[in-house]
Parts: structure tokens; sequence; C-alpha cells
């Protein structure tokens, strides 16, 4: 199945999205991104992500991270679309096959800059991960490995009893291991 | 999706269609401009035919010609269009303006797509207005995959279509564009219409030949000529026209010309007669923008001067099933301009058949045939030169290279990357055959013309033509229809790709891509149509960028799986480009529709962005409301912003604010700034007190900088509830409801509250800033509504002026609101206060007359605070309003309520202004703040009425009963000054100086008090709750307005160390009864400090004596012990015992035992001391039935001047204490009962009952011990002699008490106990109860000397005192027999023993003293202990019960001496 998954085309080639991003400078809120910027830092932290989004099940967002800050508009706005292809990607599955269903989903879609890979949890909690498509270091393996760490984090966020399920996390633990997946800022 | 009104076949088919031109001679012009239109436009609607026309093809095939339309167009000779794919400056204006002028249909049916759980409205026009809710959204989805209705429409991308392939510029590569051939016209009223004929035909040869004009573009070399006369039936000669035609049909041929017959209506007939106006609809929509640009695109020609020939045509199909909101959209604002320019005025129905009947004729007798005349032709040469060409040209090709191509070379050709064939090459000529099967809609060849000659092309490199080729290919592939062939996509791509990257003529493809799109669209091949028009968008136009995004979005949301969030994502990504594009209303639209896929799901600065964009947008777009409901979503929504941009938001609302016109003159606006806690206003009912005035400390009430606690709340109402009923006989009144000086979110606010004239109301608003850059408010005031209603009076009262200063600062945002009041008349008049702290802003209002308040809400000015520096002029400030709007508590009583979610009601902000009542303000004077446990001390109190009117009825409640008197009101005699004097000095207790020469400890002073006396002590009338009431002794019992009175206040230090907290409530009525309030109430809280003092231990035994002796029945001893448990020793020196009193029903204290002999029994820290005291029954005479309610107090003081504890203060608190240890006496009697039943197991039932009783009572003591005590405390270096009293319970005989309240309960965990206790058996007193039953006493001599020498045996009589001290008979049983328990004794000693009769059996009565004589025999001197005697008693008529010994005596010591 998962073989499946991977050969699946994604829906955007690389090279619409190149088109798209170019003109991704909304007005008014600044997304013109500092691709440089990004960029050098993705080769100095090979195995980090940019963004990392944690997502209800009602596709609210439960946690999103961002590096460099100035940018969030433009990754939520990432994170956002990305959904659709979740929701495609689950929905592929069909019904009878739920149960076996890999929570990994592999690479939903390749932007300009970035690369989007998707994870849900059976109780339909998405997480994604942004990297930088200049990151190519980063083996499927890896990122499967950073999304296994996240859930587990997210599960231990759900024990906590003081947690009420549907809020936005706050968790000093899970910010913590975000912070460790993520490209540091500085 | 962008769903067509035309199919995808319908629409290339009108994309391609032959093309006519036309040259007219001026005479013709002026008989068409009657009609306001030039010839081409006269015959626009009526170029599609209805009927089909046939033709055959090169094989004699019939084809069938369906539905076919042509183009009729002026000839225009400028060069329309730059040859380098890109539009031209005018030509994007031009699209633009088509674009704009296409609006979704403002307030039309909305259209709801259903994707997913999204619900999207698409509020453009819908082909069928609703769709089905289906719960199961899976249903819903195949229904909008299967079903086409369920679409939204863009018209403007139609119409921006349409338009661009209009403009289409005709190319050298393709002949689609080229005029097939050339309609002559001329007038018949010319002189001489066959010259002008020649003229007209030369011209046109002039222009296709002479190579002077590149455009037009002719198809064919020899272009059809159609020779049309036309006649003006209102003026013209009829028959002479007929002849002309008849002279032209024999120059022509019949096939070549036409008599076209036109204005056949004069002005004057049938004004009445409606004729159809088919212009309006293909002309208007251009001619509403007619502009300069359109201007440069016409031939300047003299004959030719009208701006409209080269105007570009929109085409509407007329035979269409157009829905009606589709023409009312487009053709709206061009059936307004319509109205001054009527087309077609002189032309009747008639004229219109004949105009069809002309273009049906031209079509099929003229142009039809010429084509298939054409093709046919075609089709012979390529047959010819096939074979041949083919080998030839791929063998030239390979011995030449580039050689066969004339023009170029083939460095030339890479570098425009095209190839330009000369026309009359033979490659073109397929490519020509292709085009003319295509526009005949002969598919089928079209279709394999068009793949030879993409071969030829592609082998040739010639890419331009390579490219048009595969796109039409594929074109004419999908046109077939039928499975005959699978549409080549790739082709599509392919063309696109060439178009693109290798001409580089983005025109072109995105000519191309936009048919692909179509087609894949009509295939369902959505993501692939998404794909292909994202690609296509680019940075060289923003417009059309917009409209693909837009259309990909539209793409995603088509999809079997919807996309919402892609389809949202590229909404944005096109209202950007939109707004780029200036096409402002279509970029607000596109941002709307993206918003509701990110409205209110948690992606804040994506929806704040949308936001924040809608507003700009509508700001520019003059909708106000708009961009302020936008951006006052931006501002209360929690924003994830940063503070700068926050300042950008609030700056930009603010001035979108103040520039909404009209909106403050009106009502004043809602702001959305700060946020209001609306539940958490609070609202406080009366002045703001001081809290000290001098040495005078007021009573704390309640305030709002106090916390509002609900055990608190319960413990006031507690108080209130008591002193109400106190106040009415015992009973609560059914009308009580608890006083509430401060409402809040807590209290129960379902009644309205009351709030007094004259007496302010401050309502306290909570403020909170969501956002991260400071807010300025300024001119905060309330908003309110009052109802003018009297309660009292018949006469209104005269209206009162408020505080001038700020009631005109306040006058217009009031003054709209007061109107609306239901009294109608702005009676009441206010003042505001501005005290923002920390976000809470204080509002004071003012009431002046009696009415019902409502408060609304608040006014003030927002502004943001400057952003450079000192310029606070330049900062905008708004006024506007938000209203208080307090949801009640939630309903959760009734089924119903529970169910469903219903809130009660809040009336806090509705209080009803009631007429004036009574204020009481009290102050205290010399108030301590800690007190040692026990202590003493005197202040004073201070009652004064503020108000106008008087009060009365006052009385205090409070929580610690004990811990204050204001002295009893009969033995009031005011010994100490009633104004606090010098305060060191005096003793709040009364003292007399005791007599001199009299031994300390010695003086008895005995008093007869009745409790009752002490007010309190009235207590048990009201009941339990009456016993915390007290009434307070004022004057006359009233206060007059303004009178002020003071009281002295004994308070006593709690018994208990720590902190206490005391309340007081203060409770006073009006004079009058019955007004709205009943009464008023005043709160007090204290805090006291207790800290240690002594600790007094108390135990009385049972004397000994004989009871002769004393001449009294009864005697005790009380031992009481003193511990000074005070640990400071820099504070409290030393202690003094100056007094102990007792206070008794039945005893008192007769005489201290032990005086101690420096006088005073000090005792500094730690130390520890012993008194022993005797006490005594009272005398028989005091213990009448008149005084056994009464208490004796004796004194035994200690020191040089008696306190006389029957007075005031020492005996309030007596009292005091007593009531609040009654209510637990009991208690421990239940206890000890319980115990008593356990030590002995089971009893025998009936009967112990009053054993128990009788047991008890002759071990009970009731004596209370008061121990009166100075202090000797250092403060501020100066020695103050602090006073005061322990009390001490005595109980039971030997049984400590302590001063202390034991903590009894609460100590051990109590076990859960599931099973119902057992009743406690019938108790039957305990072995000890019972040993005290009788008690012995022996008298004998001291010493006795006998000789021994003489008589060996010493008798010596002894007297056994038998002395009964219940109220029963008891029988006693005296044993003699000797049985020492120590042996040694015997051996040293030997032993005596009893002589005479060793047992014997008495019965005593009640209380009665029995003596026994007994005799004892000594063998040896020495000492013995007589008291061996072991006594057994028990209850006379109890006979099942055994006899208990009772309590030895003590050793009795006999010394016998030997002689």
């Amino acid at each position: 199945m998962l073989t499946r998954l991977k050969t699946q085309v994604p829906l955007f080639s690389m090279n619409s999205y190149t088109k798209l991003g170019e003109k991704l400078k909304l007005s008014g809120l600044s997304l013109a991104s500092t691709h440089s910027h990004v960029i050098r830092l993705g080769r100095h932290n090979s195995k980090m992500a940019v963004c990392i989004a944690v997502i209800a099940k009602e596709n609210y967002p439960l946690f999103i991270r961002s590096v460099p800050v100035q940018n969030e508009l433009k990754f939520h706005y990432t994170v956002h679309t990305s959904l659709d292809v979740v929701e495609e990607k689950i929905s592929a599955v069909g019904k009878a096959m739920a149960d076996q269903r890999e929570l990994y989903l592999g690479l939903l879609y390749p932007t300009e800059d970035y690369k989007v890979y998707g994870y849900v949890t059976n109780s339909k909690v998405k997480f994604v991960i942004v990297v930088d498509s200049s990151n190519t270091s980063l083996r499927d393996n890896e990122i499967r490995s950073m999304f296994r760490k996240l859930h587990n984090s997210f599960t231990d966020v759900m024990c906590n009893p003081f947690y009420n399920p549907g809020d936005t996390i706050q968790s000093k633990a899970f910010d913590s291991i975000v912070s460790a997946m993520m490209v540091q800022a500085s | 999706m962008a769903q067509c009104v035309q199919s995808v076949q319908e629409l290339i088919q009108d994309s391609f269609v032959p093309k006519v031109a036309v040259l007219c001679s001026e005479d013709a012009q002026k008989i068409t401009r009657k009609n306001n239109l030039n010839f081409s436009e006269l015959l626009r609607p009526f170029c599609r035919l209805t009927s089909e026309g046939h033709m055959r093809d090169s094989n004699n095939q019939v084809q069938v010609v369906k539905n076919l339309r042509i183009s009729v167009n002026n000839v225009v000779t400028r060069p329309s269009v730059p040859t380098s794919g890109v539009h031209s400056p005018a030509q994007r204006r031009l699209l633009s303006e088509v674009v704009s002028a296409s609006q979704p249909a403002e307030g039309g049916v909305a259209n709801v797509i259903t994707a997913g759980d999204y619900d999207l409205n698409i509020s453009d026009r819908s082909v069928k207005a609703s769709v089905p809710w289906y719960s199961d959204w899976r249903d819903t989805l195949t229904e909008l995959s299967t079903s086409k209705h369920y679409t939204a429409t863009t018209p403007w991308f139609e119409a921006y279509r349409e338009s661009f392939l209009q403009s289409m510029p005709a190319s050298d590569h393709e002949f689609l564009n080229h005029y097939l051939a050339c309609l002559l016209v001329v007038s018949s009223s010319e002189a001489v219409p066959v010259e002008q004929f020649l003229k007209l035909s030369q011209e046109q040869h002039m222009i296709q030949h002479n190579g002077e004009y590149t455009n037009p573009k002719w198809f064919i070399p020899n272009t059809l000529k159609y020779y049309v006369l036309l006649h003006d039936m209102s003026q013209g000669d009829e028959q002479r026209a007929d002849s002309v035609y008849e002279d032209m049909k024999q120059r022509y041929g019949s096939q070549g010309c036409y008599l076209l017959k036109i204005n056949s209506r004069t002005a004057a007939a049938g004004t009445d007669e409606q004729i159809p106006d088919p212009w309006s609809q293909y002309l208007n929509k251009t001619r509403t923008a007619p502009g300069p640009p359109q201007e440069s695109l016409v031939r300047n020609d003299t004959r030719n001067s009208l701006p409209d020939d080269a105007r570009p045509i929109v085409r509407r199909p007329t035979d269409l099933p157009v829905a009606a909101g589709y023409d009312r959209v487009s053709a709206g604002p061009a059936l307004q301009l319509a109205a001054g320019t009527s087309h077609g005025a002189c032309l009747t129905l008639n004229d219109h058949n004949r105009l069809r009947l002309f273009i049906q004729e031209f079509t099929f007798r003229g142009l039809l045939p010429h084509i298939e005349k054409n093709i046919r032709q075609l089709n012979d040469q390529l047959v010819s030169r096939k074979g041949l060409s083919r080998s030839l040209f791929s063998v030239t090709k390979k011995l030449f290279g580039g050689g066969k191509v004339p023009e170029k070379s083939i460095a030339e050709l890479k570098n425009t990357s095209g190839l330009l064939y000369h026309p009359e090459a033979p490659e073109l000529q397929i490519r020509k055959m292709a085009d003319l099967c295509f526009l005949v809609q002969h598919y089928e060849l079209a279709y394999s013309c068009y793949h030879t000659a993409k071969k030829d092309f592609l082998s040739d490199q010639a890419m331009l033509y390579a490219a048009g080729a595969l796109e039409m290919a594929a074109v004419s592939a999908f046109l077939q229809g039928g499975a005959q062939r699978p549409y080549p996509a790739h082709y599509m791509d392919t063309a696109i790709q060439t178009y693109r990257d290798v001409c580089k003529n983005k025109v072109l493809a995105e000519r191309c891509a936009l048919f692909s799109a179509e087609v894949l669209k009509s295939q369902a091949k959505y993501s692939d149509a998404a794909t292909l028009l994202i690609k296509m968008t680019s940075e060289d136009s923003d417009l059309c960028s917009a409209l693909l995004l837009e259309q990909a979005a539209h793409c995603f949301i088509n999809m079997r799986n919807p996309m919402v969030r892609k389809f949202a994502f590229h909404m944005i990504l096109a209202g950007h480009r939109f707004s780029k594009a200036g096409q402002k209303r279509h970029a607000l639209r596109c941002y709307c529709q993206a918003m509701q896929v990110y409205k209110g799901k948690g992606w804040s600065l994506a929806e704040d962005h949308i936001n924040f964009t809608i507003g700009r947008q509508s700001f520019t777009l003059r909708q106000p409301e708009n961009a302020v409901l936008a951006f006052r979503h931006i501002l209360t929504n929690d924003s994830q912003q940063t503070a700068t941009q926050q300042g950008a938001f609030l700056r930009e609302y603010l001035y979108v604010y103040r520039n909404v016109p009209g909106v403050c003159e009106v009502a004043l606006p809602q702001l959305p700034l700060p946020c209001i806690n609306s539940s958490a206003t609070r609202v406080y009912f009366g002045h703001e007190r001081r809290l000290a005035e001098g040495e005078k400390q007021a009573a704390t009430h309640v305030s709002l900088d106090q916390e509002f606690d609900q055990d608190l709340a319960a413990v006031w109402q507690d108080l209130e509830e008591q002193v109400v009923a106190a106040a009415n006989r015992g009973v609560v009144p059914s009308t009580f409801y608890p006083t509430q000086c401060c409402l809040n979110s807590q209290t129960d606010n379902l009644h309205f509250p009351l709030a007094v004239v004259e007496e302010p109301i401050i309502v306290e608003v909570a403020f909170r800033n969501p956002l991260k850059v400071p807010l300025v408010l300024s001119d905060l005031s309330l908003l309110w509504k009052f109802t003018l209603k009297d309660f009292s009076r018949p006469q209104p009262q005269d209206v009162m002026v408020g505080d001038a200063v700020t009631i005109t600062n306040e006058k217009e945002a009031i003054a709209p609101r007061v109107r609306k009041g239901k009294g109608g008349i702005p009676s009441v008049c206010k003042f505001l206060t501005f005290s923002l702290l920390s976000w809470q802003a204080r509002l004071k209002l003012l009431p002046r007359q009696t009415g019902q308040l409502t408060i609304l809400g608040l006014v003030y000015n927002l502004a943001s605070t400057p952003s450079t520096g000192d310029s606070t002029i330049n900062s905008p400030s708004v006024r506007g309003r938000q209203d208080l709007e307090i949801q009640g508590p939630r309903l959760n009583q009734t089924k119903e309520e529970k169910t469903s979610v219903s809130h009660g009601p809040d009336r806090r902000l509705d209080p009803t202004i009631t007429p004036p009542m009574p204020l009481l303000e009290v102050f205290f004077l010399q108030f301590p703040t800690a007190l040692l446990c026990g202590e003493i001390r005197k202040a004073y109190v201070e009652f004064c009425n503020v108000s106008h009117v008087p009060l009365c009825g006052l009385r205090v409640a409070s929580t610690h009963p004990d811990f204050f008197t204001f002295g009893s009101s009969s033995l009031a005699t005011p010994l100490t000054p009633l104004s606090p004097t010098s305060f060191e000095n005096c003793s709040a207790y009364k003292t007399l100086a005791t007599p001199p020469g009299a031994t300390p400890g010695s003086v008895t002073a005995v008093t007869l008090v009745s409790a009752a006396d002490f007010g309190s002590g009235g207590g048990g009338v009201f009941g339990t709750g009456g016993k915390r009431v007290a009434e307070i002794p004022l004057g006359e019992g009233t206060l007059t307005p303004g009178e002020s009175t003071q009281l002295p206040l004994w308070l006593r230090g709690p018994d208990q160390e720590g902190v206490h907290e005391i309340n007081f409530l203060f409770y006073y009525e009006g004079a009058e009864k019955g007004g709205k309030i009943s009464h008023r109430v005043l709160r007090h809280t204290v805090f006291i400090c207790a800290s240690r003092s002594l600790s007094v231990r108390a135990t009385a035994c049972r004397s000994n004596t004989l009871p002769e002796e004393e001449g009294r029945n009864g005697s005790m001893l009380v031992f009481v012990d003193v511990e000074n448990i005070n640990t400071s020793e820099a504070g409290v020196r030393e202690f003094h015992i100056a007094q102990v009193s007792s206070s008794s029903k039945q005893w008192r204290l007769h005489k201290c035992i032990n005086p101690a002999e420096n006088k005073d029994c000090k005792l500094t820290t730690r130390e520890r001391g012993k008194l022993c005291f005797r006490a005594t029954r009272c005398k028989p005479h005091e213990a009448t039935s008149k005084s056994l309610e009464k208490y004796t107090f004796a004194d035994l003081s200690l020191g040089n001047e008696q306190i006389i504890s029957s007075t005031t203060p020492c005996a309030d608190f007596f009292f005091r204490r007593c009531q609040s240890s009654e209510s637990w006496r009991p208690l421990i009697a239940v206890e000890t009962q319980g115990r008593h039943s356990r030590s002995q197991g089971a009893g025998p039932g009936g009967g112990a009952e009053d054993i128990t009783g009788v047991v008890r009572k002759c071990n009970e003591v009731d004596l209370d011990i008061i121990v009166l005590w100075k202090a000797f405390v250092v403060e501020d270096n100066k020695q103050v002699i602090l006073e005061g009293q322990l009390h001490v319970a005595l109980q039971t005989i030997g049984k400590e008490a302590c001063s202390l309240r034991q903590k009894e309960e609460a100590q051990e965990m109590v076990l859960l106990k599931f099973k119902p206790e057992l009743p406690p058996p019938m108790t039957r007193p305990s072995m000890e109860q019972l040993s005290h039953l009788i008690k012995t006493n022996l008298h004998y001599p001291e010493s006795y000397s006998h000789s021994f020498v003489q008589k060996s045996l010493c008798m010596i009589p002894v007297i056994l005192t038998l002395s009964n001290c219940s109220l029963a008979q008891v029988d006693a049983i005296i044993d003699l027999r000797h049985k020492t328990t120590s042996p040694e004794s015997l051996e040293v000693h030997g032993s005596f023993t009893w002589l005479g009769k060793t047992q014997y059996k008495l019965q005593l009565r009640a209380q009665e003293v029995m003596r026994l004589p007994l005799r004892a025999g000594f063998l040896h001197a020495g000492v013995y202990n007589l008291g061996t005697p072991r006594v057994f008693a028990k209850l006379a008529d109890q006979g099942a019960m055994c006899e208990t010994s009772q309590q030895t005596a003590t050793p009795a010591l006999i010394i016998i001496n030997s002689t």
C-alpha cells in the first residue's frame, strides 16, 4: 500500500508550484519570503524541519510552529492547503482498509521551496512537517521517525489530565520536542 | 467551476467561424446609419444560420453543416496586433474593461456548494439555485460530481474569453481568422451602382494584393466577392432597384449578388408596433465603454469614418437557452444606455426576415459553394502532388538542408524560433485545406489534414506552424465526437509548451490553454485542467493570471473529492492578482469566497490576512460598512499578530471608521475595542466611603475594592436574616430579600436592585485589551435610559440640574438616547468619573429622581497611541459605543431548561430608584487590632445619620457575639465617662477599693444578678438566632438627620489565639414604614489578632470535712491552676491575678485557702501558680424559687481593689460566654453518657435513666470561675496595664475544666458507618460515679496513750460518719473485716482489729448524715491507719444492682503511744 501511495502522482508538479510561489507575494501581510535565508539555514541544519503543525480532527490548528517567523502566514496557508491532499489520501484508502492504514502518508506535495509531509493518527489528528526542498539529505525514514517522535510526544500531551482535548497545545515538553526537530532560528 | 452557458463544442465552433469582410459605399452607409448601425452591425444578429447547409466534400459525400455562424466585419487595414505574441496595452485595457463590466449579480440567489464539511456560498448566478442538503455528505459529493447543475458561473471569465478570442490577431501560421469573402455593398440610390461596385471591387483587390497592407489577411487569393445592392424602401425607387438588380444578375450571376431591401418602416408609421431590438445585446456592451483606445484600431478612411467599425464584437449566442439572470446581468447597464440610442428604428419585422434571408442566401449560395470549390481545388492540388511532393520534400531536405526555405536561412529560422513559409508554400496549402474543412465542420478531414501538416511542420522544425497544427488537430479530434479517436491531450500540452517556450507567443499559448482546459473540464479531468490553468499564470498579465487562478480554484472544488482548501487558497491568489490588475470588485469577491473556507476554523493568521484585505478592498470600493466589519473582525479576534501589525490594523481601522460617512450623526456605532467583559461588570450602590477620618475608623461596609466571597456572602446573609427576624419579632418576613450593595456575576441578580435617590450608583466595567498595542480611551461615559416613576409623592419633583461640566461634554452622545426613554423626559442628570485603573473603569451615576433606570452601555473615544512621538492630535480617534449586555445565569431547574440552553435575566444594570432612606455611618474609636486572649478593652463607637430622614431600630448582629458588648441596659449607670478620655489609667472594670486591713483572698462580696438584666440574657426569646443580635441602646431610639451618638463598647479578646475575623452587621430602618426598602444594613469587618495570655484549669474536690463544722450542707474545694502561656517575653512582663470570682446558681466561692504572701499572685512567662478555694453552697434563702434563675456572683479579690464582677463588662462577657458555651454543653453530656454506657456494657433496662440522673446530680457542680487578671505590658517604652478575664466552667466533681476550650471535635476521623448506630443502651451510672454516693469520714483522737503493760488491748472509740450525697435513698454495707493490703505493715507493726460488729447494713435517706460508733482494738503502740472500713452502697430501690465500693477514705492515721 505504501508503495502505491508513494507512486501516486502528486497533484501539482514541481514546476507548477514554482510558478505559484513566485506569485505568492500577498500584499499587506508580507508573504515575501526570504528564501535565501531559509535555504542557508536549511543547509546548516540538514535534518531539520522548517514548519511543524498539528491539526485537529476538525481541521483547525492545535499547534503550528515555523521558522523563520516572518513567513508564518505562508506556512499557515501551505499547511492548510495540504489538508486537502491529506483528506484525499485518507479517502483513497477506503473504508474497509481504514484500520490497517499506515499513519504516515508520505510526501503530500512539493512546492518550490518546501516539501510537505503528512501523517494522520487513528483519531484523525494530522501532523504536517514542512522541510526545505533543498534539503536532500532527509530520507523518507528520517521523516518517518520525526513523525513517530511527534506522535509519541503528542500522546503524552493527550495523557495529561489537565489537557483539555481540542485546546491548543501549550506543553513545554511538546515544545521542546518540536524545537529539537526544527531549524534553529538564531 | 466556471460553468459556461455554452458547451465546449459550441464554444470552439463559435471561436472559429468563417470571416466575411464588408466594403460599403458611402450611400449605403447612410442607409444603414438610419438605424444607428453600420452594415456589419446590421447583419450581426442574423449571422447564425438556423437551417442546415449542405456541401459535398472531395469524395462527393454530402456533408451537413449545422448551426453555422459567420462573422461579418468591416475591413480594417491598420495592423491591430503586434506580432510579438503579447497583448498591446490597448488590448489589455479593453480586456480589463470587459472583465470589470461583468460582475456577479447583487443579491442573487445564493448558490451553496457543499464540499466536505464546508458549505460554500458562491454567490454568482446559478443555473439551479439550491443544493439539497444531505446529511450524508458522501451522497452530496456524488450528487455534486454527477450533476452539472450545482455549479457556479463566472460570466466575467466568459466575457474575457470571448473578448480575448475576438481580439486574436490574424496570424500567418493559420488561416482561420482570415477573410474568406467580401461583401460589396452599394446603395440603390447611387447614380450608377454598377460603377460603384466596380470601384469597391477594385479597392478590395488593391487591399488584398497590393502588398501595401499586411492587414487584413485573406484566406485565398481569389476572394469571393458578393455584390449586395442595398435598397432603402422609404425613399428609393423600388423599380429602379429591381432593374439594377436584374442588371447585376446578368453581370455577376444570380449566385453572386443580392438585392437587400430595408428601412421599410417610415418614421410616422407604427410607433405602437413593438419591434424587438436584437442588436442591443451585441452592441451595447461595447458601447458602454467607448474609449479612445479603440480609435487607434480604426481605419481612418474617408468613406468610413465611423469609429464603430473596428469595435471588437462581442458575440451573444441568440439561439442558446440563455437563463434570464444572465441577460439581466450583462445587459443591465446596457439597457439604460440603449434607451437613448435605439437600433433598427427603421426596420420592420419583415426587414428582419429579409436580413436573415440575405445571410442565408449568401452563406448557402455564395460562401459554402465557394468553400467547397476551394477545398476541392486544394485537395486536387495536394493529391496531384502527393507521392511526388512528399518524397521530394524529404529528399531535398536531406540534400540541401534548409535549401527549400525560400526566404530565411536556418540561422534566422532558429532565431525567430519559427519558420516563415511563403503564403503559397505547399506546406501551407494542406493547412489551408484543414482550416477550410474545420470551418465547415468537416472535422474528420480537418483532423487528418492537420495531422499531416503537423508532421510536415515538425520535420521542417517550423515550430509555430507545428504548434498551430497540433492545437487544431487536438481540437478537431475532440469535435469529431463519437469514440473514433481519443482526445489527444498531449497534442495540446505540446502545443502550449511550444507556443510559450519556443515561440514566446503568450497569447496563442493562452488561447490554446483556454481550449484545453475547457475540453479537460468537459471530460471531468479537473485536476489536469487546474494544473494547466495554474501553469498558464505568469507575471506578465495579472488579469489573465487572476482569471486562470480563479478557474483553477473552481476546478478544485469540482473534483470528485472537492478540495476546498485548495479552492480557497487559489481564490486568494486570484484575488491578489485581481487586486494587482485593478479589478477591485473581483478581488473582493474572491477573498470573500475564500473567507468562507477559512472562517472560524482556527486559522487565525490566514483569517486576519483575508479580513484585512477584504477591509481594504471594501474601503476602496466605498463599502465602508463592510470594511469596518472586516477590520472589526481582525481586532476582536484573538490575534496572534505581532504588535506592530496590530498597531497597523488598528490605525487602518480607525481611519476607515472615521471615513464612514454619516455614521456618527445617526447613531453611535459599536466599537469593537477594547473587549468588555460584561459579566464582570460590578454595580455598587452608595457612596464611596472613607475608611478613616482622623482617629475614627469607619465601618468597612462593602466596597468595589473587595473581592466577592461566596462564603462570606452567605455569612452576611445569615446575619441579616437573624437581625431581620429579631426586628420582626422572630419571624423573617416573606418579602425579605438580602441587601446587596455590590452586584457582580456571583450575586443573585434576578431582582431589580434598589437604589436610593441622591445616592450614587457606581458601575465598574472591566475592559480587556486583546491587542498587544495600547489603546487610548477618553471621554468615557455611560449610556442610560430612565423612566420616571414616583413612588411616594403625587406631584413629580422638579427636574434637577446635574453637574454642568460633564453634561455638556456628553450631550451629543447622550441626547439621542435620552429621548428614547419611556418617560419621554430627560430628567436624570449624570456625571462621570474617569478612573481608569488597570482596565477597570468606574463610572458614577447620581439619580436625582425616583424611577426605573437602565444602564445601556458605554460611550467613549477610541484612539491608538501615536506611532511617532508627541503628536497626540494626529492619532485618529473615533467616538462610539459598546452595549453592556449581561447574560444571566443558565437556568437549570425544569426539564425543559435542562435540555435546552436558556438564560435567566440579569438585572444588575436596571436599578429601581426609590425614595430617600436613612443612611448610617459608623465610626470606631480606639478600636484595637491586637488583644490578649480574654483581654477586656473599652472602645467607642459613633453612629451618624448622614441622610435627610430619621433613622431608627438600630441593631447589630455579629458572628462573634461574645466579642463585644454595649453594656447592659438596666445597669447602665455611666460610671465611666461616655466620651473617651485618657485611656491608660482608666480601667474598663468597675472597681471598689478593698477595705483596709482585710486579708486578701478572704473578702467575699456576694451579689445576686439575673441574667435577664444583661440584654443578652433575653436571647432565649428569639430562638437560637436571636442570640447574635443586640439592640443598640440609642438615646431616644432614633437618630435625627445629621445627628451622631457616641457609645462605649467593651471588647474581649477571643479565647482562641490567632487572627479572628469578626463581622458586624448594623441594621437600621427608616422612620416611615412600607417603603420599597424595609431596612438597610451596614457591614463592618474587623480582624483581631489574639495572643496567648493565661491558661486556667480548675478542679473541684469534695471536701471531707464534716458538714456540721461549717454549718452548711455542702462544701467543696476548688483548685485553680493558672499558667502564663504568653510567650512574648518582651511584650508582656507579668500577669497578676487580681481577683477570682465565681458565678453560679448554687455555689459560690467562699474563701481563698492559700493566699499568697505578697498579696498578688504574679506570674511571669511560663510560670504556673495554683490557687485553692473553698466553695460553699449558696444559702438556702438564696435558693428560693424567685431567685432560681439568678446567679450568685462572689468576688475574691487578691489585690487591693475589688472588681465588681456583677456589673457591665465582666458580667456581660460572662453571660455571653455562657450563651456561646451553652450550645455545646449538652453535647458533652450526651458524650459522657455514651461513654458510660460503653464502659458498663448492656444495662438492665428500665429505670436506669433516673439512676443516672440521680447519680449525676450528686456529682454535678455548676460553678463558673472567673479569673480576672492584670497584665503589665511594655508598649513603646511605657508600661501599660491590661486587664482581662478568663472563664472556667466547672461541671463535675473531680473533672478538670480548662479556660481554653478543648478541641474535642474533628480530631479523629470518624469511621463511616453504614448501619444505623444502635441507640445507646440504657445508660447506667459508671462505677466511678456510683462510688461517689456516700462520703465517709472517721472521727478519732489523733494520738492516744495507752499503757500496754497494764492492759494489752487498747480500745479506742471511732465514729464513722456516713453522709449520703445523693438525693435518693441508699443502702450501704459497711465491712470492717480487716484486710490489709500491704503485708509488711502487718509484720512491722502488727495490726489492729475492729471490735464488735464488723459488718453493718444501713439505709441512708437522701442527704442524711449518719454516725456509726465503732471500736478499734490495738495490741501495740504505733501508728495505724484506721481507714480500712470498706463501704458499699447502692441505690435503695434498685434491687438488681450490686453494691458498689465507695471511695475509700483518706488514710486516717492514729498514733498509739505506749506509756
